[in-house]
């Protein structure tokens, strides 16, 4: 009996040891070269943000650095840090605030480049914080007490909206945060479950085709240009590959200019890889896409993130940035 | 009789598309939120023409039927050890116990930690979900074996194998085959919902992506083919067990003396 279990024991030990190898022996952390391009693997979110990318890669901006991407569509950036980290795509897409809660809790990873930033121009923006038509909210001060929807709570729509209230005179610890997905909330406003909501494009412009109102812009309010996602790669792997991270970083570069020039295009392009009608596309306001995150930006929304208390320990944005 | 049931069953279909229709167009729900059985019945024939549908169909195929091959062979192989190797029966039930409860889509952010958002992570999900549905059936099936037939056996002097090919087989079979109709049924929510969740390519994806992108009618449409898909799985699974089973009782029916 005794040597029965002690040889079950070993057995799932033995199993375990080599699940773990094998995970290590298809190994796609490591680049693989074929005829001078290097296969890189990124992680996105199917949203208009990543557009660039997209854009950059038909444009043949990352053939010409030597790079093949593949783009992996994960649903939500929670799948993409964890994946990245570990290996399995070699470069991803979060949002900055997302990236400090990672770096200030040691996960190691480290911004490329840029990947959205906001518009920086009040009521023009690509996420608002938005009531029904016939709301009797006007400003957000007033939503001390009211039901807001955030697609997460303690994140960087959090902080914004907070930002937005405190810049009104507010206090915004009295507002009562639910978390809710993006594509659910014109629904919720509509009927009434919620008093305002933080929403981003395409969401915006289906809030604003039932005749919604926009009260603030909070990503504005956190700081103007604020940078809200960058695109990231594990620190392991720049030490291992800094060369593929610098042609990566050029090739998005140029690509981000470009989308920038050419909004038309980049609005095209999303039709590739989502469904957005083309009704509500044409309606949806862009980011901007400047190719170096804005420093004074990040300081502001980390600092508010620590107010809010959103990090253990503050994060380090010299290790985080390159 | 069973033209009866099809004319029911096609009349009560009939009923709930044509409410489907006339409720939002009536103004009862919104139409932006519910649009009318028509309009789904559209992005459905867009769809089909589009060849990243079927892609994603084909991938989704492929993560149940992989998943549930794997989940069914382990199953079986497993369950049928554990009942003839003596002991180990005593010794695995805390642990199956344990295990079995754990939701799998609990182990979505370890899939993802190894696999990204590959097949794998699918199969680590659909594996672990409808294993248990099969290795649990086998249990009571083997337990299940008459006494007298197994001692029977023994003492005409059939080996261990002999034994589980003629004796353990013909009896745990009903039950394998009931849990491999219920594990086909769990692989196919498993796969939809990793994609779904993970990200991972196939037809939970294409309703993640069309979610996300205010496709609402796109998005029911595939809802429904996801609906289509488990409703032919459930009627194949209940093919394949009557051929399996077609000699036995439940399915041949009582014959009369």
């Amino acid at each position: 009996m005794r040597r029965l279990l002690a040889a079950v024991a070993v057995g799932a030990f033995l199993v375990t040891v080599t699940a773990c190898g094998s995970s290590d022996g298809s190994d796609s952390s490591d680049s693989s070269s074929s005829g001078g391009t290097t296969k890189v693997k990124l992680g996105v979110i199917p949203i208009v943000d990543v557009a660039p990318l997209y854009l950059g890669q038909k444009k043949g901006f990352f053939k010409k650095q030597g790079l093949e991407l593949e783009m992996t569509l994960a649903q939500g950036g929670a799948a993409i840090v964890p994946a990245v980290a570990s290996g399995q795509y070699q470069f991803g897409f979060s949002n900055s605030t997302s990236l400090m809660v990672a770096q200030s809790n040691n996960v190691p990873v480290k911004v490329v480049t840029n990947g959205i930033a906001s518009t920086g121009v009040q009521g023009k923006d690509f996420g608002a914080l938005v009531v029904k038509g016939d709301s009797s909210l006007k400003t957000a001060d007033q939503l001390e007490g009211k039901k807001v929807a955030i697609n997460t709570l303690k994140n960087i729509n959090e902080t914004a909206v907070r930002a937005s209230v405190r810049k009104a005179g507010g206090d915004p610890d009295k507002v009562k945060f639910v978390e809710l997905a993006f594509d659910q909330m014109p629904a919720a406003l509509d009927s009434g479950q919620i008093d305002a909501a933080m929403v981003v494009e395409p969401a915006l412009a289906t809030v604003k085709s039932q005749g919604g109102r926009e009260i603030a812009s909070p990503l504005v309010d956190v700081a103007p240009n604020l940078t809200v996602a960058m695109y990231f790669t594990s620190t392991s792997y720049e030490t291992q590959h800094p060369d593929v991270v610098k042609k990566f970083r050029a090739a998005a570069a140029e690509s981000l200019a470009y989308a920038d020039a050419h909004p038309d295009e980049a609005r095209e392009i999303v039709t590739t890889y989502t469904k957005i009608p083309a009704a509500v596309l044409a309606k949806v306001t862009l980011p901007a896409w400047p190719a170096d995150p804005d420093r004074a930006s990040l300081d502001a929304l980390a600092k508010l993130g620590q107010a809010d208390g959103l990090f253990k320990t503050a994060p380090d944005l010299d290790k985080l940035l390159p | 009789m069973k033209g009866l049931n099809l004319a029911l069953g096609a009349a009560g279909l009939a009923v709930f598309l044509a409410l489907g229709e006339v409720v939002p167009r009536l103004g009862l729900v919104k139409e932006a939120y519910f649009p009318p059985a028509s309009r789904i019945a559209d992005a459905l024939a867009d769809e089909f023409t589009d060849d990243a549908f079927w892609t994603a169909l084909g991938d989704t195929l492929t993560g149940w039927a992989l998943g549930l091959l794997i989940a069914s062979g382990a199953g079986i192989v497993a369950g049928i050890l554990i009942s003839v190797v003596p002991y180990l029966r005593e010794a695995t039930a805390s642990t199956i116990e344990f295990l079995r409860p754990i939701p799998s889509v609990a182990l979505i952010p370890l899939a993802v930690l190894l696999y990204g958002t590959e097949l794998t992570s699918v199969l680590i999900l659909v594996v672990y979900a409808s294993f248990w549905q099969v290795l649990v059936q086998v249990l009571y099936g083997v337990q299940d074996v008459d006494p007298v037939a197994e001692e029977t056996a023994r003492s005409y002097g059939l080996g261990t194998w002999a034994r589980v090919r003629h004796v353990l087989w013909p009896t745990a079979l009903p039950y394998i085959m009931t849990g491999v109709r219920l594990a086909a049924a769990v692989a196919l929510i498993l796969a939809v919902t990793a994609e779904l969740v993970i990200g991972a390519p196939g037809l939970g994806q294409r309703i993640a992506v069309a979610q996300n992108s205010q496709a609402v009618p796109e998005m029911y449409a595939l809802v429904v083919v996801t609906g289509l898909l488990g409703l032919l799985i459930n009627v194949g699974a209940r093919a394949v067990e009557r051929r399996a089973l077609a000699w036995h009782q439940s399915v041949r029916g009582e014959v009369a003396v």
